[in-house]
């Protein structure tokens, strides 16, 4: 995906700087300089191609699309009934409950900081900084999963330690 | 009605002897009054001011006063009271002055509104904060550069596509259908809704701001047009649509009173319905 995008950009460009080498051709010189001007850069002052094209769009991709939202606001709704389920019963006698609620809670929590990280460490501005904050999430989520597993079955559970902790 | 009409034969009849001055004053002096003087009521406008020509200098709040009962009531009246009178290297877009062009669009008291449908606030006390739209480059003052929200604008493919029209006739629509649209032909693109939307802040190159958004489903939802699949298909990406947080900035400021942020969840909620 990314590298379709980079290909595409640099394609524009070249079409770019050959429209530019064609008006200025006797000045080689100011053309480097345009060209080197018109770099694009994402979310900077220099736009893709000409102002009249059309910006593009990237390749469709329904499980980072319409599936990627649906699943994530049918996780949200379904955790309200499963978060009031938890508060009335109680981990022991429904571990099959407490493990969906433990583990919904943690996929919530993945999506919701996924896109903090998309929307202000996206890849395309930050190429280094980005890939090491959303490898962190995916790394901290498993360990995140791995924990409340091992809480939940060697230990008294999330909602258990919850209703500890609330009456200590 | 006999009485009348004998009465105005009896004026005709005297007009035609006596000439008598015709006259609307209810006194003599009336002529000779004075317009009654308006106080002087001041107010300070700091304006946002950036010279291309001076790039080095830093942008800076410029302040003008003038006596709001010399001038229109709104901001854009203001505005060229300013441009005419005081500084005319003031630099703004207007056009219609009536809130239907949405040239004049700027951030006036922290609010991205239409400097023509905007009320001067007749507290002299306090002054009026007038800046470009956030968050957009800067071509000078107030004039923000809008390429790139033209460009998204053209992306969407904002006219009807329909390979078979009807021939020799018109397009038909239910009225059902036909009111599926109000509320979203209305808007005049003045961007003051996507430069309010803090996910177009960060992400303006990708996502399309609820403008734009707009004009999607405004397309999407007419029943004339047959390329409903391919617009929702593009749509089908991480960025495009879904840096959406229905934050509902866009509908507390559209000057025009739509809501772009409706339309966005219902472009949403037909995505995953289908």
């Amino acid at each position: 995906m990314s590298s379709a995008v980079v290909v595409r950009s640099l394609v524009n460009r070249n079409v770019a700087s050959a429209v530019v080498r064609k008006s200025f051709r006797p000045l080689a010189l100011q053309v480097r300089h345009a060209h080197q001007d018109t770099a694009y850069v994402p979310g900077g002052p220099i736009y893709k191609g000409t102002v009249n094209d059309p910006t593009t769009f990237p390749p469709p991709n329904r499980s980072h699309g319409s599936y990627h939202w649906a699943f994530e606001r049918l996780l949200s709704a379904s955790l309200i009934p499963m978060t009031a389920a938890a508060y009335v019963t109680s981990g022991t006698n429904y571990p099959v409950l407490d493990g969906i609620l433990g583990m919904s809670l943690i996929v919530h929590s993945h999506i919701g900081f996924d896109s903090i990280v998309v929307d202000y460490l996206h890849k395309r501005k930050f190429p280094v900084l980005g890939p090491i904050t959303s490898w962190t999430l995916r790394a901290v989520t498993v360990a995140a999963l791995v924990g409340v597993y091992q809480f939940n079955t060697n230990d008294i559970g999330l909602t258990e330690l919850i209703a500890k902790v609330w009456h200590a | 009605m006999q009485s009348l009409i004998a009465r105005s034969a009896f004026v005709r009849s005297q007009a035609a002897r006596v000439p008598v001055v015709r006259t609307f004053a209810s006194s003599a002096a009336r002529f000779q009054a004075t317009p009654a003087e308006k106080p002087v009521l001041q107010k300070e406008f700091k304006i946002y001011r950036w010279n291309p020509d001076q790039p080095a200098e830093k942008p800076t709040l410029q302040s003008y006063t003038i006596d709001l009962n010399q001038c229109g009531p709104m901001i854009l009246d203001a505005l060229i009271k300013i441009k005419n009178e005081i500084d005319p290297t003031l630099t703004f877009r207007r056009s219609c002055r009536e809130g239907i062009c949405g040239s004049c669009a700027m951030n006036i008291n922290g609010q991205n509104t239409l400097a023509c449908l905007c009320r001067i606030e007749r507290d002299s006390g306090k002054d009026s904060k007038i800046y470009p739209l956030p968050h957009m480059y800067i071509v000078k003052d107030l004039v923000p550069d809008l390429t790139l929200f033209y460009k998204q604008y053209k992306s969407i493919e904002p006219y009807l596509k329909n390979d078979n029209p009807p021939q020799g006739r018109e397009f038909l629509q239910s009225q059902e259908d036909r009111r599926k649209l109000d509320g979203m032909y209305e808007c005049i693109l003045c961007a003051c809704c996507s430069t309010s939307c803090p996910s177009y802040w960060w992400n303006q190159d990708v996502y399309l701001g609820p403008a734009t958004l707009m004009a999607a489903y405004r397309w999407i939802a007419d029943s004339r047009d047959t390329y409903k699949a391919e617009r929702k298909e593009k749509l089908q990406n991480e960025m495009s649509l879904y840096r959406c947080h229905t934050i509902f900035n866009c509908a507390r400021t559209c000057p025009k009173g739509l809501n772009p942020a409706q339309a966005i969840a219902k472009l949403k909620l037909e995505l995953a319905a289908e």
